[in-house]
């Protein structure tokens, strides 16, 4: 019983904070170019929404059906697998695991495949490119990715989300651990194909991934992508923000403000920064970040020693 | 209860899909049904109490699955591997020695005297693994690791430099299309 309410609430907090991070999208948007959002924010998600609901769907020839099918519902699956490992106050989260770093990690690295395989489905040129965009980037930015959140369990001790956060009650790991946060932010902005990082199905492909995409697939894809941001956004705050510490206001609300300062942070790149090319990407994951994950790896640890 | 259910469910999981990488047509698929299967592994030692181990499994196998069918694709003179071929090739060699497997495997699981050591409730699993890496077994693991290691940089150096078309890092040039007359 009490696991099937937090698996609803899980789900709720997805669809509730997608829904904010549109509606963000849209503002930061507007207020880039100058213009007057107003209401109109408020009401493009629901918009685009019923409009891709009522399209219908677009068939390829031989397209691989299962992969095709299967990729928008396994993204938004492994963001709410991710989103379990990370406690919303004191205690108060789906799965305490003692490895819950390495649970959001796992999730985190599966969602290349989800992205491969929505490439791969429709059996089309550039989905194709954009598949294997997502897996030259993840697997370059994938080991820097897992190292800074790794480090983050020197000084706790433990693999488990609530005792890092319990273990920053007197520094943050923002400043304990300098390198992690930056790094954290720029690979997760490739592991959740925004902004600068949205190589897969940016503009630049027309579309990538999604090009043969339409209607509701297409639907739970935008939402799947927006629930791993929000997913990302969360574990840095947890990992490197404090999580729920904070004085005077519930532990909840510390975190809810704290994700929605992360994520306006990765939103607000892709209306600021120009996306990066793949070679750019993989040779800032190989020759930039992975050198200076292993500098805070060695040093947090030496300093926890 | 739940947790025999569980068991049943990602061991059956583990063999159909493992079955279904050779019963495929494309190389990604393959790729991607093999890692179900590690991915059903992976839920049997979450469930025999080794979380880390379990998570570890489905975080590397998104990796090198990902990693295997770029591979397959690149060396087969297949454009993005989406021509279908067929996964199973020596049929007569490849039974014999599958048989061959699973009678072994077989004997081993119905002959060998498993111990029944059953752990205390408190002990974490992941610390034991810790301790067991680099306390006693540190020496294997880490020669095993360093051996890998310079595996790796010996074949990454063994293929960087000549590409097919010129050097790999002044950029290919596509071969002609036109035919030399002799």
């Amino acid at each position: 019983m009490e696991v099937a309410l937090s698996v609803v609430a899980v789900g709720l907090i997805l669809l509730v904070s997608v829904y904010l991070v549109d509606v963000a999208d849209t503002a930061i948007g507007y207020s880039v170019s100058g213009m007057q959002g107003g209401v109109a924010s408020w009401k493009a998600p629901l918009v685009t929404a019923a409009r891709l609901m009522l399209r219908r769907r677009t068939e390829t020839e031989r397209p691989d059906r299962e992969a095709w099918a299967l990729a928008p519902p396994l993204l938004g699956g492994l963001a709410a697998v991710a989103l379990t490992a990370i406690p919303l106050s004191a205690g108060l989260d789906v799965a305490d695991i003692p490895v819950g770093i390495v649970l959001f990690g796992a999730a985190m690295i599966q969602v290349m495949v989800a992205v491969f395989l929505h490439g791969w489905g429709p059996n089309s040129v550039f989905p194709m490119i954009g598949a294997f965009r997502m897996a030259a980037v993840g697997l370059s930015i994938g080991i820097p990715f897992s190292l800074v959140l790794i480090t983050t369990a020197l000084p706790a001790e433990s693999l488990s989300v609530g005792v890092i956060i319990e273990s920053q009650q007197d520094l943050w790991n923002v400043l304990r651990q300098p390198l992690g946060l930056p790094i954290y932010l720029v690979t997760a902005l490739g592991f959740s194909f925004w902004g600068p990082g949205q190589l897969p199905d940016g503009a630049d492909l027309a579309g990538g991934t999604n090009v043969e995409s339409s209607g509701p697939a297409l639907l739970v894809w935008r939402v799947s992508r927006a629930a791993v941001l929000v997913a990302v956004s969360a574990m840095g705050t947890a990992a490197f923000l404090g999580g729920y510490l904070g004085p005077a206001l519930p532990g909840w609300l510390w975190m809810v403000a704290k994700t929605a300062a992360v994520a306006l942070v990765l939103i607000w790149t892709g209306h600021r920064i120009a996306r990066v090319r793949v070679e750019g990407m993989v040779r800032l994951g190989w020759l930039v970040l992975l050198p200076l994950a292993l500098v805070d790896v060695f040093v947090s640890g030496a300093l926890t020693l | 209860m739940i947790v025999a259910v569980l068991f049943w469910v990602f061991s059956a999981v583990a063999v159909v899909t493992g079955w279904l990488v050779f019963r495929t047509d494309s190389m990604v698929r393959a790729a991607y049904w093999l890692m179900a299967s590690f991915v059903s592994v992976g839920g049997i030692l979450i469930l025999v109490g080794s979380d880390f181990l379990g998570l570890i499994l489905i975080l590397m196998m998104a990796g090198e699955m990902t990693i295997m069918a770029i591979f397959m694709v690149m060396f087969m003179m297949n454009p993005a591997g989406l021509n279908p071929m067929t996964m199973v090739h020596q049929h007569r060699t490849a039974i014999v020695s599958g048989a061959g497997a699973f009678l072994a495997l077989a004997a081993v699981g119905l002959l060998a005297e498993f111990p029944d050591r059953p752990v205390a409730a408190g002990v974490d699993a992941t610390v034991e693994l810790g301790v067991e890496l680099l306390g006693e077994s540190m020496l294997v693991f880490e020669t095993a690791g360093v051996a890998l290691l310079a595996v790796m940089i010996g074949s990454v150096a063994l293929v960087s430099k000549n590409g097919r078309y010129g050097p790999a890092d002044e950029g290919s040039v596509e071969p002609t299309l036109e035919v030399e007359e002799s």
